[in-house]
């Protein structure tokens, strides 16, 4: 390639970087994040000096694969673990201010024995539609017109004024009515609109063409920071406890509007503190441990043992062998899963039925957990026979032959001469595999959803793994806890990070054997 | 090596993070039964849009009323969308959105919510919990059109919150070419169908939803049965108190006992689920099937001889009483459009021919007096599943129910499994939940 050329492909590739750069900013200054604008500002100026100049030859390798660890592995930790600190879930979403005006909002109701009004968005003539004050044009049930605004009802005289046939005003002297749409882009100002009468109440527009007199039961006394239902009688006063707003007289009622707020590390206490939370996450745990542990040996004992079968020369029509083996491995496996639970259904199942045995596989944890390892066994062992299949054949066939010479048997050679190049070779993809499974969510989300459930605690199931554990407390049971999920996958991450270290270690060691 | 370790370490660690933050499911309720029962018999062509796979739409931001409805009723909702359009002359887009619950709570949260959804009422407490839903101002004279039942379903603490469309609750479907007339009592039904499976008609007496975890929302009626039986108890302003949950009441109990009883008969077996319900009913394993309207198209379609009947009285108690689920079109309390979305909701559903539109689609009892007599008139099947529900009161829509589904429903599962006694299993359970509510 000649250097004009190269020299153009580079900036045409740091051009394009850099308009995918000012692509996402933009978006990011719609969302009103300065704070990213900022960063990635930064990002863009860095990579335009990393690759225009002659300098940092490494970076130009590692700029890439660190940007993209950045954003997809370490953002994604730091969040979680910022998250975890909070108490973010249902009822927590939002701010203590908005919780407040949200509380009000919905506290409005209708005042009794006072009449609907049709109604039209109107202003008043010669106005701009789209800033000018907004005044509602009313029609009583009895057909008497009036005007609304911020000062509050005035009649309206009947000479010229147009109505359709259920009384909605369309044309009226002095004003200019307007269209659906005109209105609707008005919506917030709409919402914000009471015109006030003589019983401490405001007529709100429902819509676009009614209206009706509405008055808030709730109020806010900023000072004191506390709310008031005056629907009750007597007033119910709600203060600030635990991120809600809890009646006073009697702490078990309160609204169900609360707010996001920092709890530093109470999540991780509750973790280590309560009871059932923390008995259940150990005994998660041990049976996490042990799924990982015996998937991979399973699946790699079935695949081994199958690989070296067919790796035998006198084998005929190891081709058809072998396609039909790695048949479970190319089906789906959320399919293969869904499968597996009808054939483990003790009455209706295939397995219980050809056995003429009644095993109640999915209702009994020994039951579940011998279910779900038999699945795994199902999905898993093709790959351990792809990839066993592939080191096997790449072990040289004199180095057997000169095991067979210095008098070894077969079982002999495979223990000492073919295990230990084949560990070489698979040993990091059973780390992998482990790593998989530790985590392998779709299976038992799949099979048994975590469960059976025991006795009295249904947040923690027999064939939980920790990551289908933080999934229901984020996202079901009883009430979605955000902040205590990430506080918990925060653990989880700890626990696979610290794991995986040895484990890399030995790998290490393997290798040396080369 | 560390390095690589590490690296590693946070692969995994970001794979379980990513997991646990891309999911978005809520508790099972009846309403996504129905909704998963009867999507196949919908079809999505024409003009609403279909998103790809199971990600949430993305909002339109030129269009004037964004509404998100499940693909079974978004053609009809676009049809009067678009009607409504022409009247108003604006820009209306119906999105077909997989999970709108989940989908429409998250959406809100970054402000790319639409400004209107249709769903099912009992989500209604969490989405108040959770401020994004606005109340709906019906006069009263609209909504006395409706039928009480669906209007009470549509309030939380005294704020209405939607227009509703339609009622849907469980019912007893017979074989009608095994049993001519349906049995009154739970004892009748029991006898029959044993009678059917001794004479080789039958392989068993009732195919009814309870799995391995249970389902309260089927487990329910049994408990309701007796007098003082339930899940909560009532406040005098008519709403569910989440601070007395009555799972265990002696009534309660009773409920219990009937449910042991019949699992000890195998009248009743954790090894039926949703994926087999149906199945048995319809390839005359069982005569029996308690079930809801999204199992008559497959009823249909295997050619049963159905009939649907209120379901029967249990011993000592009067009759089992389902839980009513109402569907309505709600309002986003972040609506862009909240005064055109307003107009729609509160002009447009009301309206008869909408609400039988709405009724050809989910093929449930429409909410709109005056649509379901025309309705009624005409298909049998529809006047039987509200009168299958007409003791029925709504499903919980308090933000409590949500710690009610897991505990209530694994007790009634281990009951029936025989793995514990009726009093002890609900008393534990009344424990859970009510431990639940006070971490919520």
């Amino acid at each position: 390639m000649t250097k004009p050329l190269a020299l153009a492909i580079k900036w045409v590739l740091i051009v394009a970087t850099l308009a995918g750069i000012l692509w996402i900013a933009t978006k990011l200054a719609q969302a009103g994040n300065t704070m990213a604008v900022v960063i990635a500002g930064l990002v863009g100026m860095g990579i335009l000096a990393v690759y225009s100049t002659r300098r940092s030859v490494p970076l130009k390798y590692l700029v890439p694969g660190l940007l993209f660890m950045i954003l997809f592995q370490l953002w994604p930790v730091l969040y979680t673990a910022s998250l975890s600190t909070t108490n973010y879930g249902d009822g927590h979403l939002y701010s203590k201010e908005e919780s407040v005006t949200d509380i009000i909002a919905q506290s409005v109701r209708e005042v009794p024995g006072t009449p609907r009004y049709k109604m039209s968005v109107a202003i008043a003539e010669g106005g701009d539609p789209v800033t000018a004050d907004l005044v509602l044009l009313l029609t009583k049930p009895d057909g008497s017109t009036y005007v609304g605004d911020k000062s509050g009802l005035k009649p309206l005289p009947a000479s010229g004024v147009e109505k359709t046939s259920i009384g909605k005003i369309t044309k009226a002297p002095g004003y200019t009515v307007l269209t659906a749409r005109q209105a609707n882009a008005r919506s917030k100002d709409l919402s914000a609109i009471a015109v006030p009468t003589s019983d401490g109440g405001g007529i709100k527009p429902v819509g676009l063409s009614e209206a009706f007199e509405g008055k808030a039961t709730v109020t806010y006394d900023a000072s004191a920071d506390k709310l008031t239902d005056a629907g009750t009688t007597p007033p119910t006063v709600y203060a600030p406890k635990d991120a809600k707003w809890v009646n006073v007289a009697d702490p078990t009622q309160s609204f169900p509007q609360g707010w996001k707020e920092n709890i530093g590390l109470a999540n991780y206490s509750r973790i280590f503190t309560d009871s059932t939370i923390r008995s259940g996450f150990l005994s998660i745990f041990i049976w996490n441990i042990a799924f990982a542990i015996l998937s991979v040996l399973t699946t790699f004992l079935l695949g081994m043992l199958i690989a070296l079968l067919f790796n035998d020369p006198r084998l005929r029509g190891k081709a058809i062998y072998r396609s039909l083996l790695i048949l479970p491995y190319a089906l789906p496996g959320f399919v293969t899963a869904l499968v597996w639970k009808g054939m483990f259904n003790q009455d209706y199942g295939i397995i219980n039925q050809t056995l003429n045995i009644s095993v109640d596989w999915l209702g009994t944890p020994a039951g579940a957990k011998a279910a779900i390892l038999i699945t795994n066994l199902w999905l898993g062992f093709p790959y351990m026979f792809i990839v066993c299949t592939g080191a096997l054949q790449s072990i040289p066939q004199d180095v057997r032959e000169a095991a067979t010479i210095d008098g070894a048997n077969a079982f002999r050679t495979l223990r000492s001469i073919i295990m230990p190049l084949l560990l070489v070779a698979v040993g990091p993809l059973l780390l992998a595999s482990f790593a998989f499974n530790f985590n392998n969510f779709g299976l038992i989300y799949l099979l048994t959803k975590g469960g059976p459930f025991n006795g009295a605690d249904t947040s923690i199931g027999s064939s939980d793994l920790l990551i289908t554990y933080a999934f229901r407390l984020a996202f079901s049971g009883s009430a979605p806890n955000y902040g205590f999920a990430a506080a918990v996958s925060v653990i989880i991450f700890l626990l696979v990070a610290l794991m995986s270290i040895p484990g890399f270690r030995r790998t290490k060691a393997l290798e040396e054997v080369n | 090596m560390h390095k690589r370790a590490l690296g590693a370490a946070a692969v995994t660690g970001v794979a379980a993070l990513a997991l646990s933050a891309c999911g978005g499911s809520s508790p099972t309720t009846p309403s996504d039964t129905g909704a998963a029962g009867t999507s196949k018999a919908a079809t999505t062509t024409g003009v609403p849009e279909t998103p790809s796979g199971t990600a949430a739409p993305v909002r339109d931001a030129n269009v004037d009323l964004v509404i998100w409805t499940d693909a079974d009723r978004s053609k009809a909702v676009q049809k009067y969308a678009d009607q409504f359009a022409a009247e108003n002359g604006v820009t209306v887009k119906v999105q077909i959105s997989t999970d709108t619950r989940a989908q429409f709570k998250d959406a809100t949260k970054v402000g790319k919510g639409p400004d209107v959804i249709v769903g099912a009422h009992d989500w209604l407490g969490e989405l108040v919990q959770n401020s994004t839903v606005a109340p709906v101002n019906l006069s009263s004279d609209v909504a006395a059109k409706f039928l009480p039942k669906a209007i009470e379903a549509t309030k939380f603490n005294g704020q209405s919150y939607g227009v509703p469309y339609a009622v849907e609750n469980i019912g007893l479907m017979y074989n009608k070419d095994l049993v001519p007339n349906p049995p009154k009592t739970m004892d009748e039904l029991v006898a029959t169908g044993e009678k059917l499976v001794k004479e080789g008609k039958a392989k068993q007496v009732l195919s009814q939803f309870v799995s391995k975890v249970g389902n309260a929302y089927f487990a329910y009626p049994y408990l309701s049965a007796f007098p003082e039986g339930g899940i909560f108890a009532i406040k005098p302003n008519g709403d569910y108190d989440p601070n007395k949950v009555i799972v265990n009441t002696p009534d309660s109990v009773k409920g219990g006992d009937v449910l042991a009883e019949l699992g000890k008969k195998k009248v009743l077996s954790t090894n039926v689920d949703d994926t087999n319900q149906d199945a048995l009913f319809d390839t005359k394993a069982a005569p029996f099937m308690i079930s809801g309207p999204w199992s008559v198209a497959k009823a249909k379609e295997a050619g049963i001889n159905y009939g649907i009947a209120p379901l029967p009285s249990l011993t000592g108690g009067g009759a089992m009483r389902p839980f009513l689920g109402v569907q309505m079109f709600y309002v986003s309390s972040k609506a862009k459009n909240a005064a055109l979305a307003q107009e729609f909701v509160t002009n447009y559903i009301p309206r008869k021919d909408v609400q039988l539109a709405l009724f050809e689609v989910g093929k449930r009892p429409p909410a709109l007096k005056e649509a379901y007599a025309e309705v009624a008139a005409s298909d049998p099947d529809v006047k039987a599943w509200y009168e299958a529900g007409v003791d029925g009161s709504p499903m919980p829509n308090i933000p409590a129910m949500n710690s009610v589904w897991g505990p209530f429903g694994q007790a009634t599962a281990d009951i029936i499994a025989g793995k514990a006694g009726a009093k002890e299993r609900l008393d534990a359970a009344a424990k859970e939940i009510t431990a639940n509510i006070a971490k919520g």
